[in-house]
C-alpha cells in the first residue's frame, strides 16, 4: 500500500488557484446568461447571484456559476439599471463581461466587470413589442394606426371641463404631490375634486394591485371626468409595470379618459400608448388639465365677448333702422301732404280761372243777345210797315181789275144757271116723275099698277103704270 | 299700445305703414291716423330696444363681475 502523504486543503486550493490563475489570468469573457438567487447588500454595494444557462427546449439548467459584482462592477450595474430602466434582478437575461476568480473559502466564482445595456434594452424592447402585438391581436378595442394605437380609451372625448379626478399614485410619491400642488394652485382659481387611489406603482409583480385600483375607480360609480396615473421621476429602474400586458389592456379598455403623467424619460410605456393622453410628468399632467379647462374658459369668455359685441351691434343696427323708418315716414308724409296741397291749390286756381271765364262768356252772350233784342223789333216793325204799304198800293192797283173779272165770272154763272132752270129743261122735252107728290128718279119706287104724276112744261099728267122694262140707257149717249 | 305686442310684430306693421306711405297708397283720410300709429310703433320699438339693451348690459356686467 502506497504511503499516503496528505496535503492541507489550503495547499490544494492554492494549487487550484495557481492553475486557474495561469489559465485565466487577465482573461475576461462576454457571457450570455440568466440571473438567479440575486441578493444585494447596499451598504457594501455588493451583488451576489448565480448565472445560469437553461436548455431552450427543456428549460433545465445546464450550467450554473456563482457570481458577484462589487466596486466598479456594481457601479456598471447601477448604470445599467439607470439606462435600461430594468432592475438587475432574478430572471433577467444579460450579456456580462466576467472574470474567473477563485477564493480559498468561497471557491470558484465569476466577477462581473461590465454589463451590456444594449443587449438588455434589445431584449426589453422585444418584450415590449411582443406585448404590444399581443394587445393588438387579442383585443378588438386596440388597433394600430401608423405609429399610434387607437384604443377605446383614447377615442373617448374628454369632458369640456375636467373637475372630478381620480389619481392613481403611490402613497409616498412626490409626483402625486406635485400633481395635487399644481392643480390646487392653478392661477385661474379652478376648483378640483381629487380622489387619491394609492397603489404601489413599481415592480411588475404589483400589476395586480394596480389593476385592482383601476377597478376600484370604476366601481366607485363616481362620475370622474378623468383618471390620472402618476409616477414621479427619480430612479429609472421600474417602469416595467406600465409595460405590463394586463395593465395596458385595462387602460385601453377603461371607460373614463386616462391621463398619464409618468416621469419617464425614455420612450413611452405601453400604458402611455393605450391611455387617452400622455404627459411626461405628474406636473405636466396637471398643467394639461388646467390648460384644457382654461381653453374652455377662454371659449366661454370669447362667447361672452362676441355676445357683447354682437348685441351692441344689433342694438345699434335696430336703432338705425328705426331712425331710418322714422325719417322716411316723416318725409314721405310731408311729401304726400305737399302733393295734396299742391293739387288743391291747382284745382283752386283752375276753379277760379274757369269760373271767371264762364262768367265772362255768359256776359258776352248776354250783351250780344240784348243788343239783338234791342235792334230786331225795329227791323221787324219796319218790314211790317213796308209790307203793309206794299199791300195797300197793291190793293189800290188791283181793286178795279178784280171787280171787273168778278163781274165777268158772275155773268157766266148766271147764264149757266138760266140754262139749268127746270122750265128750260122741261121745254127741251124732259119730264119730272112724281110718286105720291114727291119727285123721284128711282125706278124701284114706281110699282106696276101704281099711280105716278108726270110733269111737263105747262101740264101735269096723272097716270097708272102698266109695265116696267129695263133698257141699257145708251140711247142718249152724247 | 296693446299688450303682448312683440317687437317683430310692431316692426312689421311699421314697415308696412312706411311702405304704404312711400308708395303714396295711403289716402289723406287715414294719413294722420297712419302717421300717428307709426309714431306710436316707433316709440314702442325704441322703448323696447332700449329696455332690452339696458337689461342685456346689466346681464353682461354681471357676467363680467362674475369673472373677476
Amino acid at each position: 500500500m502506497e504511503k499516503i502523504s496528505p496535503i492541507r486543503l489550503s495547499e490544494l486550493n492554492a494549487r487550484i488557484n495557481n492553475v486557474l490563475e495561469k489559465a485565466f489570468h487577465a482573461a475576461s469573457f462576454w457571457v450570455i446568461a440568466d440571473v438567479t438567487n440575486h441578493t444585494f447588500r447596499s451598504q457594501k454595494n455588493y451583488h451576489n447571484f448565480e448565472l445560469v444557462e437553461k436548455d431552450p427546449n427543456s428549460n433545465n439548467i445546464i450550467a450554473k456559476v456563482s457570481s458577484k459584482a462589487w466596486g466598479n462592477g456594481s457601479a456598471r450595474i447601477a448604470n445599467f439599471e439607470q439606462v435600461t430602466g430594468q432592475k438587475f434582478t432574478n430572471n433577467i437575461n444579460v450579456l456580462v463581461l466576467v472574470k474567473v476568480t477563485f477564493h480559498g473559502v468561497y471557491g470558484l466564482s465569476l466577477e462581473v466587470l461590465e454589463i451590456d445595456t444594449n443587449f438588455t434594452l434589445g431584449v426589453l424592447e422585444q418584450q415590449r413589442q411582443a406585448t404590444l402585438e399581443k394587445l393588438v391581436a387579442e383585443n378588438d378595442f386596440i388597433q394600430k394606426v401608423g405609429d399610434h394605437y387607437r384604443t377605446k380609451n383614447n377615442q373617448l372625448k374628454l369632458p369640456m371641463v375636467i373637475q372630478r379626478i381620480a389619481v392613481i399614485s403611490s402613497k409616498t410619491s412626490a409626483g402625486g404631490e406635485d400633481f395635487h400642488h399644481t392643480l390646487q394652485n392653478n392661477p385661474y382659481g379652478f376648483v378640483f375634486e381629487i380622489h387619491d387611489y394609492h397603489s404601489v406603482v413599481q415592480g411588475e409583480n404589483n400589476s395586480d394591485q394596480f389593476l385592482s385600483k383601476l377597478i376600484e375607480v370604476y366601481q366607485s360609480k363616481l362620475r370622474y371626468d378623468a383618471v390620472v396615473i402618476t409616477r414621479g421621476g427619480g430612479a429609472q429602474t421600474d417602469f416595467l409595470i406600465f409595460d405590463n400586458y394586463q395593465i395596458g389592456r385595462a387602460v385601453a379598455k377603461f371607460p373614463i379618459p386616462i391621463i398619464t403623467g409618468i416621469g419617464h424619460q425614455k420612450n413611452e410605456t405601453i400604458a402611455d400608448l393605450m391611455a387617452h393622453t400622455q404627459t411626461k410628468t405628474p406636473t405636466k399632467a396637471a398643467e394639461f388639465i388646467i390648460a384644457h379647462n382654461k381653453s374652455f374658459e377662454d371659449e366661454i369668455l370669447s362667447f361672452q365677448k362676441s355676445i357683447l359685441i354682437k348685441s351692441q351691434q344689433l342694438f345699434s343696427i335696430h336703432f338705425q333702422i328705426l331712425l331710418g323708418v322714422n325719417s322716411s315716414i316723416v318725409n314721405n308724409t310731408r311729401d304726400i301732404l305737399n302733393k295734396y296741397k299742391d293739387s288743391l291749390v291747382q284745382i283752386n286756381q283752375v276753379t277760379i280761372n274757369t269760373s271767371k271765364s264762364i262768367l265772362f262768356n255768359r256776359k258776352n252772350e248776354l250783351v250780344g243777345l240784348s243788343s239783338q233784342i234791342v235792334s230786331k223789333p225795329k227791323i221787324i216793325l219796319y218790314n211790317r210797315i213796308s209790307d203793309i204799304r206794299n199791300t195797300i198800293s197793291n190793293l189800290s192797283t188791283f181793286k178795279s181789275l178784280y171787280l171787273k173779272n168778278q163781274r165777268g165770272y158772275l155773268g157766266h154763272y148766271v147764264s149757266i144757271i138760266k140754262m139749268m132752270a127746270p122750265e128750260n129743261i122741261l121745254k127741251k122735252g124732259f119730264a119730272i116723275v112724281k110718286v105720291d107728290n114727291k119727285i123721284t128718279s128711282n125706278p124701284d119706287a114706281i110699282l106696276v099698277g101704281g099711280d105716278i104724276e108726270i110733269m111737263l112744261a105747262s101740264t101735269q099728267i096723272t097716270t097708272t103704270v102698266k109695265k116696267k122694262t129695263k133698257y141699257d140707257g145708251t140711247e142718249f149717249n152724247l | 299700445m296693446e299688450q303682448n305686442l312683440t317687437y317683430e310684430e310692431a316692426y312689421a306693421e311699421l314697415a308696412t305703414i312706411a311702405k304704404d306711405i312711400e308708395n303714396e297708397s295711403v289716402s289723406v283720410d287715414v294719413l294722420a291716423e297712419k302717421v300717428k300709429r307709426a309714431s306710436e310703433l316707433i316709440t314702442f320699438c325704441q322703448t323696447k330696444l332700449k329696455s332690452t339693451e339696458l337689461e342685456v348690459n346689466k346681464i353682461i356686467a354681471q357676467m363680467e363681475n362674475a369673472n373677476k
